[in-house]
């Protein structure tokens, strides 16, 4: 028995020999943990702008590079490259991103600095809309497909850049105390100056400046495809570009080149913000009652004698009684999208409104159920804060920073990852708060911020 | 097989102004008919009000006269056996919100933006497309295109002159 104990407390010997670990307590000094580094995750600023694309990248809109294979699959029958889902723009994590406009096939971003270049385009460029970039004298470049800096005039150094707008062929720059720059394409006088029938615009190195609209200054720049809207300070509303539509609200059909006031029911009241993608413009006031004027084919405008072109502002009080107070307003092509200040989406045209693929057209405001935009029994106060329109495409934005998107799924616009029609608003996978969404025709583009 | 027929087709400004769209069309193109004759011309309203003399009376008149004027169009003429009916169907539908559900890969459904910046012109019947023909192409013969080139496009090798954007006789 005893040599058995003495064998035992042999092997465990051993045992204690061969452990690494003590099995003393060890004695904490609590001055030692303070002097532990506490590694620092990274933060981000609350100024801090992400920018996600997707859609059509074979223009150079993106400004990213997409490889070719990934879109040769059955999910589209061209060969262009796409996005199929949201990419993070790494233009934008270089710069600090202010604003953005898209164009029919590019893109503008203005950029926070006080150096001569605040403004870059990327994309299609054949009427000089992002700028005169060419690598060599005579030979301008049609396409940029990566961000390059557009050169404008600035008086000032210091100048800020407080908005951007884009259309079909022409880009307006608001500043801060110089007014509006506007390039490109002038066909119809969209971009305020007179309009010369034989003006080459590739290639061209012309920059407008629009100083003040009757005296005032200007607040707040709209462009449609190929039209212009200006507010000034006191909230009237000024136009230019081609009228064929009615688009310009100047109680006439042809084209405008210096911006005039719009005439009709708006002329006394303060217009707080215009909305206009194609040829139908609604503009908003003080109180949130709505207005509009230009194309009404699929019923945009209702008129009492069904006009299908509105020349001048006319009220839509009476055709919008019961929503509330409208907040936000985007029209599309052939249909109009509005949302109020309880967050309730409404929609009335023609198109994939979001209704269901049974409904293409609704003569009235629609309320697009609410569950759809994430209001729920466990999130009763989700609200819908902005609301945004492409051509085919209408996207609108909640208070909790979700993207959704729905209708024509043109060159895969909506990120979904395939081009088919979305008949009901889905939520896009952004991993970011999305505050700002721009639609263009074939591309979209949000600007956000980082969820820490 | 059948004789040739030919069509006008007419790249609206929009379409021309952007390359991505142009080079899409005119793969389609060059690869689904016979390019006859090819030419680039800015119209001004007169001539583009004339061109469209039978909708003059349209409430959208003034949009598509004012709309075909504010820039370069692309003018072909094209030949195919059945070139009026193809070169429609391709285009699809002609209002631009109707195209994108009815037919959303058609050339209006790609890439046409509204109801009158629809992409492309295409004649309608033989008689328009003669009518149409003649007021791009004052001097194109069709008598001779009938009698004597016509056998050669349909029948002799051909090959494509990308600088030309015309398909010619192989020598």
């Amino acid at each position: 028995m005893n040599s058995l104990k003495i064998i035992l407390r042999r092997r465990n010997s051993c045992v204690l020999q061969c452990r690494t670990a003590t099995t003393k307590k060890k004695i904490h000094d609590p001055k030692e943990e303070e002097d532990l580094p506490i590694f620092q995750f990274p933060v981000s600023k609350s100024s801090d702008r992400r920018v996600y694309v997707w859609g059509l990248a074979e223009t150079g809109a993106l400004g990213v590079h997409v490889s070719h294979g990934r879109g040769r699959t059955k999910k589209s029958n061209s060969n262009f490259q796409f996005a199929w889902h949201p990419l993070r723009s790494s233009f934008c994590e270089k710069f600090d991103v202010t604003k953005i406009a898209c164009g029919y096939g590019f893109t503008v971003a203005a950029v926070k600095t006080n150096e001569q270049h605040k403004v870059f385009g990327t994309g299609i460029n054949t009427d000089s809309q992002i700028g005169y970039h060419a690598p060599r004298m005579g030979h301008p470049l049609e396409t940029l497909l990566s961000p390059a800096p557009i050169y404008i005039p600035y008086r000032s150094l210091e100048t800020k850049i407080t908005g951007l707008a884009a259309g079909r062929a022409h880009t307006l720059i608001l500043t801060d105390n110089e007014g509006v720059y506007t390039l490109g394409n002038n066909a119809y006088g969209q971009c305020g100056r007179k309009i010369n029938p034989k003006e080459e615009y590739r290639g061209s190195m012309v920059s407008h400046n629009i100083k003040t609209l009757g005296r005032e200054s200007i607040i707040d720049v709209c462009a449609g495809q190929d039209h212009s809207l200006f507010i000034t300070e006191s909230g009237k509303v000024y136009a230019c570009g081609w009228g064929a539509d009615g688009q310009t609200g100047l109680g006439k059909f042809d084209s405008q080149g210096p911006p005039a006031p719009v005439t009709g029911d708006i002329t006394s009241e303060k217009i707080v913000k215009v909305a206009s993608t194609a040829d139908c413009v609604l503009a908003l006031n003080d109180r949130g009652e709505l207005f509009g004027w230009g194309n009404s084919e699929y019923g945009q405008i209702p008129m009492a004698r069904n006009q299908q072109q509105v020349n001048s502002a006319y009220a839509l009080v009476n055709f919008t009684k019961g929503l509330g107070k409208i907040e936000d307003i985007a029209t599309g092509g052939s249909y109009c999208l509005v949302c109020n200040d309880s967050g309730d989406v409404f929609v009335w045209g023609f198109g994939l409104l979001g209704l269901g693929p049974n409904v293409n057209h609704t003569p009235k405001p629609k309320q697009i159920p609410p569950p759809l935009f994430g209001r729920n029994e466990f999130n009763p106060e989700c609200m819908v804060k902005n609301v945004a329109c492409g051509i085919g495409h209408l996207a609108a934005i909640t208070d909790n920073g979700n993207l959704y998107l729905w209708g024509r799924n043109r060159h895969g616009c909506l990120g979904l990852g395939h081009n088919k029609d979305q008949h009901f608003p889905l939520k896009v996978s952004i991993g970011a708060h999305v505050l700002e969404v721009n639609c263009s025709v074939d591309h979209t583009v949000a600007l956000c911020k980082p969820f820490v | 097989m059948s004789k040739l027929q030919l069509s006008l087709a007419i790249i609206k400004p929009h379409a021309v102004k952007n390359p991505v769209a142009l080079a899409y069309i005119r793969n389609v193109i060059k690869n689904n008919f016979a390019v006859i004759k090819t030419q680039r011309v800015s119209l001004d309203k007169e001539t583009a009000g004339n061109f469209y003399l039978e909708h003059v009376q349209k409430f959208f008149f003034n949009r598509l006269v004012t709309f075909m004027s504010s820039g370069c169009i692309d003018v072909h003429i094209i030949a195919h056996t059945n070139a009026i009916q193809l070169w429609r169907q391709m285009l699809g539908p002609t209002k631009v919100y109707r195209a994108q559900f009815e037919d959303p890969y058609s050339l209006r459904g790609m890439f046409g933006i509204s109801d009158t910046r629809n992409v492309a012109h295409g004649s309608d019947s033989p008689i328009s497309a003669e009518k149409e023909i003649k007021f791009f192409f004052p001097e194109f013969s069709f008598y001779n295109w009938h009698t004597n080139e016509e056998e050669r496009f349909r029948k002799g090798p051909i090959v494509f002159n990308k600088h030309l954007f015309q398909h010619v006789r192989k020598l």
